[in-house]
């Protein structure tokens, strides 16, 4: 049970970058608070009331008040300014896609289409609920949107999440490292099924990824 | 002149009987008397918000399981005895709102708002004593509303607190119809009632202040209240707009928000959060001014560092303006817009930092008093640091695709809002009774409900944090539909016992309030020896609040422990009495 | 207990009655403007606050529209709009006028300057109405996507305030006619007319952006 509270493994490229920014945080909070409530509960002991005693009259230190404003603009900044290039290659930049598709978000089922043999999304392209396969080690993109109501693509194996916008077309990308099945819950409330939306994520090898394409487009 | 005179006469007649029940009680114009009623709507408030929350822990430790007991209410809440995913949904909806609107609103600014700001500017009332009695009334109907909700066909609203269209939009999505028109409608009419309120508070402080009362010798709740009254003035505005452009998605066939007739569903979040974010901080600052008074008074030091808490809070003011889209990263914005608000709300974690390390340094060389108003001040402090660090994780956009919709933001709503706004309402509630009612609360049992809710509330909230970070979604009544979420339950389950414990610990609050009222030991005018102006007129005050003249203020709020006095107070209504050799 | 005392009885009851002004003979700190003016001005901030949301939603959809107005829907009528536009705003130097009026205790002036500026309110609702009528005969209504509903809402919206500056209006007017205001008494004067200002001042904004952009 105890290794279940933490994160769950991570699979994808950005993942580590992700959770190495939660950790430093984390490490920041942690002391800060440590430091905070050291203060607090000596101060609570040391000063506590006694009969006779009186408290000093102190009614403030402008020092001390430069002293903390910058110091926390400092850190909280710096933490801004790191975290932006993450940001930036998962959501704005990225990799050259390898692997296409499309995701389309309705009440309560993803439907992924796959691009039909010669890479298009025309009227042979096929489409499957709720089963995604992708290739391992493939930089896989996909144009993420919504039949309805708002939904949101999450994989906590990857770190990934993004919402799907009826209306609005958003470009999602991930690269999967380690073969598996994972969950695709959705994690935007959309409705009495939001419960219990999801999909899975197949993340196999290439040769494997072909085969399960090949049969589906078989069945089809 | 000789008519103010017989004007004057003349009303004097009119006040020869006592006031009727119904003016005294009911439509009363007495702003002590319509904080109170403020505050025992919002503590029914919170008793149904509360059953909200007993009603979603037991079905998140037990998901989907009959409950004989359930049948006792509306079909609106259970179906066959269970809690089934669109009563899950109306539920967690209605206690947010709820809570939100109708429980930490009404009780910091409506009750505290109202009580404390005649009483200690030193008013006789409000500006407008008739505004006032309408604001209480109109909230009210607001109330009203809302819970009328939960008898609609349909049930009440169940598209979240925040009502993201489009799936608020269209009544197919949630199956939910009267409910929302009512959860929108309700919350304009509640947008009116804190118009007229937040207009009697500016126009108040700014002009009804005794003489010597300057704004830089203000007690910090004041500063608080004045803050957030100018929030809610400019905020709330705004969610009408969004509201109504909603309703008229809804019954009028406009498409504001649906894609499918050219409209924006980004729209809502912007309007929705450009309201959101000044609100919660409109919940925390009279939380903030609260604690500052009660933290000096009960170190019996003057605050640290008067005026860099009172910029502070006007910085939090102004800052809350410009970080709303940190509630939309994941939304599909421009991820180029995500950066600057990253950047905002990181900043506003600094005027924060400058509010705690001031409490802390209040603390220091004090001599601390433990009562419990004091604990539950202190435990604020403690609170409110726990969730405001949480914040910076969300405020970090990569880590916020992980963590937002997870228990992660849950546990931080709940360290802010029931951590700080809650803990600083008990402390508040504790501290003033004996001026509101005349009677002292029992100490003993006020500290046995501070321990129990604190140890409770810890135990609730904070394995939130780890179901967070373990992906476990919000707004999902059932977690074991998961693979991933299995090894979690028995965290939930956790959850929920406490969670239950909480619960019932706030019947002891309320026990105490009811016994004190009638059994609890007389109180003096100024029973914690404390400076503020409020403890110069009699416990409680009557019409009027001071019997002779209304004081005049010779200094600033917080002269505990001056050299200048023998005691180890010098209240702000004390003339010098002896000339001071000092310059 | 709460017993009050004989004094503070008269004081309060005139302090029910004025809306706590003075604070019948306390010591206060100096009022810079009076309640009654600065609660006004606090009303129009939050209508500021209202109409930015609902102009902020307007030029979001305007700006991604690729046809504004859409080809099958009507334009919207400039030309009566620029001449109403001079109504309101001429009704605006009208309030101006028993602004001063009374200040200079001039009661008929006073009373006339406020006829007018009603009758000018009243005009503008009239021809705005006469206008909305033509519009959704000629197929403009409120479901005509969102260049319809944008129009009607913040249109309408501004419509509502003029006319509940109308209602104000009429009812100071009542009341300037029994001759109450004067230079001393001049407050609900004052407050009207700043109410007024505001429903004039933001109405050359929604007429550029709605009629004229
Ligand atoms: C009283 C209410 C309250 C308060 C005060 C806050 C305060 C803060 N909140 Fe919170 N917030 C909510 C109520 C509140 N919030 C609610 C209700 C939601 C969820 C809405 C929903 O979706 O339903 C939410 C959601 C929310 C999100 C969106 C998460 C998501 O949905 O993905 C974010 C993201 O940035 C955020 C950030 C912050 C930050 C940075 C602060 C800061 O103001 C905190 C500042 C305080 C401190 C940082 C602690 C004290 C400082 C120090 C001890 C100094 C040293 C510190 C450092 C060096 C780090 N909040
Ligand atoms: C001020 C705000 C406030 C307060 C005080 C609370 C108090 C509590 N909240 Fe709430 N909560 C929110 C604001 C608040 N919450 C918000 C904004 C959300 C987000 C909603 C959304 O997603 O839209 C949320 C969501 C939320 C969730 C997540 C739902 C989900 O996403 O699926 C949960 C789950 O455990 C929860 C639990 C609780 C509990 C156990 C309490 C307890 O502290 C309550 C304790 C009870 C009382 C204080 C009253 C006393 C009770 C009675 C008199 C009733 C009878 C008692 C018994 C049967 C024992 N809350
Ligand atoms: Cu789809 Cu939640
Ligand atoms: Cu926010």
């Amino acid at each position: 049970m105890l290794e279940h509270l933490w994160f769950p493994h991570d699979i994808s490229t950005f993942g580590p970058q992700v959770d190495w920014l939660f950790l430093l945080i984390f490490w920041i909070t942690v002391i800060t608070w440590a430091a905070v409530m050291i203060a607090m509960v000596v101060f609570l002991f040391q000063y506590r009331h006694r009969p006779g005693r009186k408290a000093e009259y102190i009614e403030g230190n402008s020092r001390l008040e430069i002293f903390w404003t910058t110091a926390t603009a400092v850190i909280m900044i710096a933490l801004a300014t790191l975290s932006k290039s993450t940001w930036a290659e998962i959501k704005e930049n990225g990799p050259p896609g390898q692997v296409f598709y499309k995701v389309t978000a309705k009440q309560f089922n993803w439907e992924i289409t796959y691009p039909d043999p010669d890479g298009n999304f025309g009227p042979k392209a096929l489409t499957v609920e709720n089963e995604m396969h992708v290739p391992v080690n493939k930089v896989v993109r996909f144009d993420l949107t919504s039949k309805d109501v708002i939904h949101s693509f999450f994989v906590p194996n990857m770190r990934l999440k993004q919402d799907a916008v009826p209306g609005r077309t958003i470009h999602v990308w991930f690269e999967a490292k380690e073969p598996g099945t994972y969950e695709i819950p959705c994690a935007e409330l959309c409705g009495f099924g939001h419960s219990g939306m999801q999909g899975t994520l197949t993340v196999e090898s290439e040769a494997d990824f072909q085969k399960w394409l090949k049969d589906q487009y078989a069945n089809q | 002149m000789s008519s103010t005179a017989a004007v004057a006469v003349h009303g004097a007649h009119g006040e020869h009987h006592e006031l009727s029940f119904w003016r005294t009680y009911i439509f009363s114009e007495d702003h002590k008397m319509i904080g109170r009623q403020f505050l025992f709507v919002a503590l029914f408030m919170m008793s149904i918000g509360g059953l909200m929350a007993m009603l979603m822990r037991l079905d998140l430790a037990w998901p989907d399981t009959q409950f004989s007991f359930l049948k006792i209410l509306p079909q609106s809440l259970q179906q066959d005895s269970a809690i089934t995913a669109n009563t899950y949904n109306a539920e967690f909806t209605m206690h947010a709102t709820i809570m939100i609107f109708f429980v930490v609103m009404p009780i910091l600014v409506g009750c505290f708002g109202n009580f404390l700001i005649p009483l200690m500017i030193g008013a006789r009332d409000m500006a407008f004593p008739k505004l006032n009695m309408l604001s209480f009334w109109v909230s009210a109907v607001a109330g009203v509303i809302m819970m009328s909700s939960f008898w609609v066909p349909g049930g009440p609203a169940a598209a979240g607190w925040t009502s993201y269209a489009p799936l608020s939009a269209v009544p197919l999505y949630t199956g939910v119809d009267w409910g929302q028109n009512l959860w929108c409608i309700s919350i304009i009419v509640l947008g009116v009632g804190s118009l007229m309120g937040s207009i009697n508070y500016i126009t108040t402080i700014i002009n009804m202040r005794t003489k010597g009362m300057t704004f830089f010798r203000l007690p910090l709740v004041i500063w608080s209240l004045f803050i957030t009254a100018i929030l809610l003035l400019l905020a709330l505005p705004v969610l009408t707009t969004a509201l109504a452009l909603l309703l008229f998605d809804r019954m009028a066939g406009t498409h504001f928000f649906l894609p499918a007739g050219g409209g924006e569903p980004l729209l809502w979040q912007h309007l929705f959060w450009f309201f959101g974010h000044p609100e919660v901080y409109i919940m925390i600052l009279p939380g903030m001014g609260i604690a500052s008074e009660l933290i000096a008074t009960f170190s019996r030091k003057p605050i640290f560092g008067y005026r860099a808490m009172a910029y502070a809070m006007a910085a939090i003011a102004f800052l809350s303006w410009i970080v709303w889209g940190h509630h939309m990263f994941q939304s599909g914005m421009d991820p180029a817009l995500g950066q600057g608000f990253m950047l905002t709300t990181m900043v506003i974690a600094v005027p924060s930092a400058i509010k705690t390390f001031n409490w802390l340094g209040t603390l220091y060389k004090g001599d601390i008093h433990y009562t419990s108003a004091m604990l539950n001040a202190l435990s604020f402090v403690a609170m409110f640091v726990i969730g405001g660090l949480s914040g910076i994780f969300m405020a970090c956009t990569p880590v916020d695709m992980y963590i937002h919709d997870t228990y992660f933001i849950v546990a931080h709503i709940h360290y802010v809002l029931f951590g700080g706004s809650l803990f600083a309402v008990f402390g508040g509630i504790v501290y003033w009774f004996p001026k509101m009612f005349g009677r002292m609360m029992n100490e003993t049992l006020a500290k046995v409900h501070f321990w129990i809710t604190f140890v409770a509330f810890n135990c609730t909230f904070f394995p939130m944090h780890i179901l967070g970070m373990g992906g476990h979604m919000r707004r999902i009544y059932n977690p074991t539909q998961y693979d991933f979420l299995k090894p979690l339950e028995p965290v939930n389950m956790f959850i929920s016992i406490s969670a239950f414990v909480l619960g019932a610990a706030q019947f002891l609050l309320l026990a105490n309030m009811i016994w004190s009222y009638y059994k609890g030991e007389k109180a003096t005018e100024n029973p914690w020896h404390a400076n503020t102006l409020e403890w110069s007129a009699p416990s409680p005050p009557g019409h009027g609040n001071w019997p002779g003249p209304v004081p005049v203020v010779y200094r600033g709020p917080y002269e505990y422990s001056s050299p200048e006095s023998a005691e180890d107070y010098l209240p702000q209504w004390q003339p010098v009495e002896h000339a001071t050799a000092a310059d | 207990m709460t017993a009050t005392t004989a004094k503070v009885r008269p004081i309060l009851a005139a302090q029910r009655r004025g809306g706590y002004r003075d604070g019948g003979g306390d010591e206060r700190e100096q009022q810079f403007i009076p309640s009654g003016l600065l609660a006004v001005l606090m009303l129009i901030a939050s209508e500021m606050m209202l109409f930015s949301g609902l102009i902020g939603s307007f030029l979001i959809f305007r700006m991604s529209a690729p046809f504004w107005p859409p080809p099958s829907l009507p334009h919207l009528p400039i030309q009566v709009t620029w001449v109403n536009t001079f109504v309101l705003l001429g009704s605006a130097g009208t309030m101006y006028l028993a602004v001063r009026a009374v200040h200079q205790n001039r009661q008929r002036l006073l009373r006339q300057w406020l006829v007018v500026t009603l009758v000018l309110g009243v005009l503008f609702l009239g021809i705005q109405g006469s206008e909305w009528v033509r519009l959704v005969a000629h197929g403009l209504t409120l479901r005509s996507g969102n260049y319809g509903g944008t129009f009607y809402v913040l249109i309408g919206c501004h419509g509502a305030h003029v006319t509940a500056a109308v209602i104000w209006l009429a009812a100071v007017t009542a009341v300037a006619v029994r001759g109450r205001y004067n230079a001393r008494n001049a407050a609900g004067v004052e407050r009207i007319a700043a109410y007024w200002y505001f429903v004039c001042a933001i109405w050359p904004v929604l007429f550029v952006l709605v009629y004229l952009m």
